[in-house]
């Protein structure tokens, strides 16, 4: 059995190494490949690959070598555009990364056992940026004998409290959001709020359990009813509720699991989660109405996407986190920083997805968002480039065909939005893992960073 | 005053219902402090007109209803979270389950203020 997967990264500078390690460890465990091969390739001639000791001096060597046997200020007959025939117009001068690529290599393989990377002590996996800072992607063909998923303690824990949550509704409601919440997700909010509930003394994992579940409720109850809204026809890959059951019944079932959600969260007794959740749904809900207005003044400007996305995603990212360590009563320094760490990467995650959204590759029709008229802030940046936006602006106007949506694709790509949206993602990120310095974390700061790390390294 | 601090974006639904079931619920609250009176009536209002807004049990409102009938269903939320008065947020709560179960499977159900004037009895 073969899987595929991809490794998506932003470089911030011309020469940088990329330690890998980590985001193929979590590949192999996504996949659940126990014992085989991790196969990657760069998609790139100027994006080499390399098994080396991550250090700091050494990989200051090791750039340094690169330089001292391709120089940048030699001579590179592929830098002579007047003896090129086809060089685009945008063509880099880049001969010295090609030359430095020769010292490197274009894919690796790397053996797995019982569900680990089998590296050396000192064994790390880089990707090697010659020509940044730029987007690059690096294919992934995992090999071999392919287990059950681990059973992930927190993640199955997720699972069984919303099994037991939905067991007993009423079936009219019930069943389409069982359906809903079987398809899949992130569980990205459930996550944090039970990693979170750990910081502190009164640390109750079952309790834990209802607040994660009552989070992913909430959540999945706005889906429902932005569905309906957005005349989505599926989600997850399956029909929404407003498709599969009607309109009338996916407000009721919004409703009924706002409410539900409501109560859970009342019953565990704790003013501050209570009004830490119910502040985070009221900007939610504020926020949705700002993003149906804006469509009208479309595609709008980065500060109302800031504050649409701030409410939409952010909100419940933050609240969950905080929540979290509310409910184990964590020291109010704790709290704000965790809070601030979920703002973070609920910003990031939503940059991310609207850069998904231009790929092939997305598992969503290409240029969904934009055919919906969804805020993007790719497309927000390309229209204020001197160069392509007028002509985004004039395709937006009235309807998209497929092959103007197709265009519209290539302007944006071209503009150099994607990159500069992804740079912005990975900041956020950076500044998320700040957040969780110089305080006591108690053992989950390396899940929050992985986390943080994942958000913006996703492909699909 | 905390009527008019809670209306942010939702103003034009005052006139149109709102106050009317306001004033109605104010009198249900009447032996609560004044000011958790004023939230808990504000909220039942809220839930009350969201219901409407979004036609639960009849056909599928327009979308802007939609949004703006879950916001108040939030605003309720809040302002029962800041009365911190767990017994109130749990009995609204129910309400609201009730009803939208109801109206999923089709069902007849309270009307709904007579659902909310309950909840806020049992929660004395």
């Amino acid at each position: 059995m073969i899987a595929s997967d991809r490794i998506r990264i932003s470089t911030q500078r011309p020469t940088e190494f990329v330690d890998l390690t980590s985001r193929l460890q979590r590949a192999v465990e996504k996949a659940g490949l126990q014992d085989g091969r991790i196969h990657l390739q760069s998609l790139h001639t100027t994006l080499g690959l390399t098994v080396n000791e991550n250090e700091q001096l050494l990989l200051a060597d090791l750039e340094a070598l690169l330089k001292r046997l391709a120089p940048d200020e030699a001579t590179y007959l592929h830098d002579d555009f007047s003896l090129r025939s086809n060089a685009p117009d945008n063509e880099p001068v880049n001969g010295h990364a090609h030359a430095r690529n020769l010292l490197l290599q274009p894919s690796l393989t790397v053996l797995v056992e019982g569900g680990e990377l089998l590296l050396g002590s000192w064994q790390a996996i880089f990707a090697v940026e010659l020509d940044g800072p730029r987007t690059r992607e690096i294919a992934l063909q995992l090999e071999g004998s392919f287990g059950r998923q681990p059973v992930n303690g927190p993640r199955r824990l997720i699972e069984l409290e919303l099994e037991r949550q939905l067991h007993p509704d009423p079936a009219s409601v019930g069943d389409p959001m069982r359906r809903l919440v079987e398809a899949g997700g992130k569980r990205i909010r459930p996550y944090l709020a039970l990693l979170t509930s750990r910081l502190g003394p009164e640390h109750d994992p079952l309790r834990a359990a209802t607040l994660a579940a009552a989070v992913e409720l909430i959540h999945a109850a706005t889906l429902v009813h932005d569905d309906y809204v957005d005349e989505s026809p599926r989600r997850r890959g399956r029909p929404t509720v407003a498709a599969a059951e009607g309109p009338a019944r996916a407000v009721a079932v919004g409703d009924y699991y706002f409410a539900k959600a409501t109560r859970l969260i009342a019953e565990l007794g704790n003013a501050d989660v209570t009004s830490t959740i119910a502040m985070a749904m009221e900007a939610i809900c504020r926020s949705q109405i700002d993003d149906l207005e804006l469509r009208g003044r479309y595609p709008g400007d980065e500060e109302a996407y800031l504050r649409v996305v701030r409410g939409k995603t952010a909100a419940l990212i933050a609240a969950s986190c905080a929540a979290g360590a509310q409910l184990s009563g964590a020291s109010p320094e704790v709290l704000e920083r965790v809070r601030r760490y979920g703002e973070a990467i609920g910003i990031a995650f939503q940059m991310t997805d609207d850069v998904v959204d231009f790929s092939e590759r997305s598992g969503k029709p290409l240029g969904q968002d934009i055919r919906e008229r969804v805020l993007s802030l790719p497309l927000i940046y390309a229209i204020e480039n001197a160069e392509v936006g007028a002509e985004i602006e004039g395709l937006l106007v009235g309807e998209l065909p497929d092959e103007q949506l197709r265009l519209v694709v290539e302007l944006v790509d071209r503009s150099g939005a994607l990159e500069r949206v992804n740079r912005q993602a990975q900041d956020l990120v950076q500044l998320a893992i700040r957040e969780l310095d110089g305080v006591d974390l108690d053992g989950v700061k390396s899940t929050l960073v992985e986390i943080a790390e994942s958000v913006v390294d996703r492909h699909a | 005053m905390i009527v008019a601090d809670e209306l942010e974006a939702i103003e034009p639904l005052w006139k149109s219902g709102l106050e009317a079931a306001y004033s109605a619920f104010r009198e249900a609250t009447a032996g609560l402090e004044a000011q958790r009176a004023d939230k808990v009536a504000l909220a039942a209002a809220l839930v009350e007109v969201a219901l409407d807004l979004q036609r639960l049990g009849r056909s599928a409102p327009p979308a802007a209803d939609l949004l703006r009938g879950d916001l108040c269903l939030a605003r309720a939320s809040r302002l029962l979270a800041d009365t911190r008065d767990q017994r109130l947020q749990v009995s609204f709560a129910r309400a609201i389950e009730e009803q939208s179960a109801a109206a999923a499977a089709q069902l007849s159900a309270r009307p709904t203020r007579d659902r909310l004037l309950q909840a806020i009895a049992d929660a004395r």
